[in-house]
């Protein structure tokens, strides 16, 4: 909009990079808008710079501007000064496509990654002038939609959308969005359009669902109030992972971003089942591409984007069936055209010398791991299935070529966590240490550093570990003290800092229909930017909380019972119930479960739904 | 980023290489590209083109690419240099219609060329300034001529470790033609560009504004010609 256009002119010198807040970018969607029927406004409730290094955005945005009669833009948390600027000149929040205002928009799509992000959404819905709270906003559009791995649990967001999309988006969007474009011209209100999108499987919409509650605060019952809307809503999966759309080109931005490169998916879901990990459950089951979609993804992207990186996107890259075939294949056309490989979730103790050398999976300085407890018998608790043994053979092998980094990432306020579980992390990182000063000085590199890292554990929804409570800070601080004094090296470097954040993430985490209020609170005071250490104002949240009555102890600190109903207990991620509660029960003694690969562990994920493992159509051999 | 290699992959080590020169537009949306982003930019650009590009030898080989100058966030120009250079002597025809087929929104591919001049010899920059302000064009008018028969003009310059020190900027300006339209001054001026001493033309113009006063509404800056020692354009 031109108008919009002027006024930026005369703001964006004034603001930090501007590049980020005029699009203009290669690979970007422009599209004539008088040819256009539904605009849909993808929004990253975070800054450019974060938001743009995010896959499912670039898949999704492509996806729709696929279909010519659709515009899909992408729309951002602008920073604070820029925010100002906008808000003093009457710059409503616009799409960098067009800069139209997206409270015109037909859609306006939050993809929920992080906790931590969810007030952002509210701030951007002011930005672009609309009411926050969702029953406030009575036309048909702009219908505010939300999707990506947080709406596992969207209780505490509820007030706040229209509708929520369960799962991967790649079919289910276009089914959404085709719905939309053939009721549109016949005006249906919100309520008749939602009422045929629930028909949708995948498609959830939380005014459709009245929720009660037991007397000592757990949710009763949560049941539908519309004859449409389904008791259980499903997660959308893609069972045919390996035809699924994925985008030929990306936008390129200018300024650099977190994760600036070409980035192909891999593979989808994971083997291992880590119980502390909600990755590795929603994304179930296992699903992988072969090694020519791979190729010729990596190929497009890399000739579209004139990026020098690739970088290969799964939760563990190292689980792909032919993943030495895949790295040689791909390097060798990396190679051809002065592209780097860049393989950030790789495990090294899978591979050969001579492949790493090839490949150059890894920078020469710095070595990162994540073993997450400092025992055995804690790995086990959670299902961490690698051995001290690995760990000794990779740092070892790691030394050997000339590192002088290795990176340590633990998890502090696990369950059944004991001092001495705290005392073993300082034992690990000490025996590693000594593993350098075991290496020959000829082959070692000149100066060594552990840096161990430590982070507050958050209970997460469809995870074996839903059940449990989070450690108060005060106990965090008690092991904290602990670590610290069981470190006597120098060449060990602590970093442990605590953050009320974690506090937050719990309860926003599982929490239930009655924290929005709290949400909606915290927002009033001034309260977005969470992620941001600079912005973040727990003294706020508490006040919001003690405010609207919510007692974070009881959705962050309380143990939960196997029976309790809990708050997402309608939405159905194909995981069941039972396994949860028989991991759980498994992690108490210490008994780990096999990986997918070695064997299938029943966790509910029926065999159509395409997993290389599920229904025993392939074992380890 | 890349990352080190250790053995230069693909560095083609044959001893042909053909320099390139292109001048380039940098209007609209893409005049807040900065710089360092730019740059990237380009090397990205050049990579789509997939024309045959001149790497730099050693142990982490990357596109070779040099500005001659660098153009501020904000300015507009048509008239922007960069310098590469290629392993095949293709036609310069060639490589601009390769090349402006990967320019985003706002940038374009005017020419293409062997360089003639070298980067040191460019002595100064021309620019066309465009102010609105809470001043009427005719006042401005008046002010900028007084503003010019100054003999001294100071402006408190940042020095490396973050102080500040007096520099007369009088010398520097050269107005080569001063006009308004309904709202705005619009001035042409010379000034010093290249490697021995850089005026921005957005400190002279703020030079002026502060030293009267004035409040701007809006200032648009674009540089019209690279010049050299003699006045002749730089190539
Ligand atoms: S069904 Fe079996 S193989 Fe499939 S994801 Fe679940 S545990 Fe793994």
């Amino acid at each position: 909009m031109e108008e919009i256009k002027n006024k930026l002119e005369k703001i964006l010198l004034k603001a930090t990079k501007p590049a980020r807040y005029i699009g203009g970018e290669i690979g970007s969607v422009v599209k004539d808008r008088d040819k256009v029927d539904v605009r849909f406004a993808f929004c990253f409730p975070d800054t450019y710079d974060v938001g743009m290094s995010h896959l499912g955005m670039k898949i999704l945005y492509g996806l729709k501007n696929q279909v010519p009669n659709w515009w899909c833009e992408r729309v951002f948390m602008p920073e604070k000064d820029f925010e100002t600027l906008m808000r003093e000149n009457d710059i409503p929040l616009y799409g960098l496509e067009s800069l139209d205002p997206i409270k015109d928009f037909d859609f306006i799509g939050f993809t929920l990654q992080y906790e931590l992000s969810y007030n952002n959404v509210l701030q951007m819905l002011d930005l672009a002038g609309l009411p926050v709270l969702a029953k406030d906003r009575t036309s048909l559009t702009p219908l505010v939609v939300g999707g990506g791995p947080c709406v596992c649990n969207p209780e505490p967001m509820s007030d706040f959308f229209d509708l929520f999309i369960l799962g991967e988006g790649e079919e289910v969007n276009l089914e959404l969005l085709r719905l939309y474009e053939k009721m549109k011209p016949s005006n249906p209100t919100k309520e008749e359009f939602l009422r045929e999108a629930v028909k949708i499987e995948g498609i959830y919409v939380p005014s459709f669902y009245d929720v009660d509650y037991n007397e000592d605060g757990t949710v009763k019952s949560i049941t539908p109030n519309v004859p449409e809307a389904p008791a259980r809503i499903k997660k959308r999966i893609i069972a045919d992972f390996d035809k699924v759309y994925y985008p030929d080109s990306f936008v390129v931005p200018f300024s650099e971003i977190v994760h600036d490169r070409s980035v192909v998916e891999v593979l989808r879901g994971c083997i291992r089942g880590c119980r502390f990990c909600q990755a590795g459950f929603i994304y179930r089951p296992f699903r992988e591409k072969n090694i020519d979609t791979i190729k010729n993804e990596t190929k497009s992207l890399c000739e579209q984007t004139g990026y020098e990186e690739v970088s290969l996107s799964s939760l563990s890259t190292s689980d792909h069936t032919k993943i030495n075939e895949l790295l040689l294949s791909l390097s060798e056309y990396t190679d051809g055209e002065n592209v780097n490989l860049a393989l950030p979730s790789l495990r090294l103790d899978s591979f050969n010398e001579e492949l790493l050398e090839r490949i150059q999976a890894v920078r020469k300085s710095g070595l990162t791991f994540a073993p997450e407890a400092g025992t055995q018998r804690l790995r086990d608790v959670i299902n961490k299935n690698i051995t001290e043994d690995e760990i000794i053979n990779t740092c070892k092998m790691a030394f050997e070529w000339g590192y002088t980094q290795v990176k340590l990432y633990f998890m502090m306020g696990q369950p059944t966590e004991t001092d001495d579980d705290i005392r073993g992390i300082a034992e690990l990182s000490d025996k590693i240490l000594q593993l350098y000063f075991e290496t020959p000085k000829e082959k070692r590199g000149r100066s060594v550093q552990i840096a161990v890292s430590t982070a507050t554990f958050v209970p997460k929804p469809f995870t074996p570990f839903e059940f449990e409570p989070q450690a108060t800070e005060e106990q965090i601080k008690h092991k904290q003290e602990i670590l610290k004094s069981a470190v006597t090296s120098k060449k060990i470097k602590l970093s442990l800092h605590y953050s009320n954040t974690s506090v937050l993430e719990a309860v926003l985490a599982r929490g239930d229909r009655r924290v929005c209020k709290a949400v909606y609170a915290a927002w009033k005071k001034g309260c977005y930017m969470d992620s941001w250490d600079e912005h973040f104002q727990f003294d706020k949240w508490l006040e919001a909380f003690a405010e609207t009555g919510i007692d974070t102890a009881f959705y962050a600190n309380r143990t939960r019972s196997y029976d309790e109903v809990a708050p997402w207990s309608h939405l159905d991620y194909l995981v069941s119930h039972e396994f949860l509660v028989r991991e759980n029960k498994k992690a108490h003694l210490a008994q780990t479960t096999r990986n997918c690969k070695e064997g299938c562990s029943g966790c509910g994920i029926k065999p159509e739904c395409g997993g290389v493992y599920c229904g025993g159509k392939k074992t380890s051999t | 980023m890349a990352e080190k290699r250790l053995q230069p992959k693909n560095v083609d080590l044959r001893p042909d290489r053909y320099d390139k020169r292109v001048v380039y537009e940098k209007c609209g949306r893409a005049k807040y590209i900065s710089h360092l982003d730019l740059m990237r930019a380009m090397q990205r650009a050049i990579k789509r083109s997939k024309l045959p590009i001149w790497y730099t030898q050693g142990f982490n080989p990357h596109i070779y690419i040099m500005f001659p100058l660098t153009l501020s966030l904000g300015f507009e120009s048509r008239v922007e240099v960069m310098d590469f250079a290629l392993l095949e002597d293709l036609l310069d025809e060639e490589v601009l219609k390769a090349l402006d087929a990967q320019m985003p929104e706002g940038m374009r591919i005017v020419s293409c060329s062997t360089p003639v001049h070298s980067h040191t010899e460019i002595t100064h920059a021309e620019y066309d300034i465009r102010i609105s302000a809470d001043k009427t064009p005719a006042e401005m008018v008046e002010k900028f001529r007084d503003f010019m028969s100054r003999e001294v003009i100071e402006i408190q310059k940042r020095t490396k470790k973050g102080t500040y020190k007096p520099v007369d900027i009088r010398p520097s300006l050269e107005l080569i033609s001063m006009e308004t339209d309904e709202d705005h001054l619009n001035l042409k001026m010379k000034l010093p560009a290249g490697g021995g001493f850089n005026l921005n033309a957005n400190v002279a113009a703020e030079a002026f504004l502060d030293m009267y006063g004035i409040t701007a509404d809006e200032i648009c800056i674009e540089r019209t010609k690279i010049l050299i020692e003699n006045g002749e354009v730089f190539c």
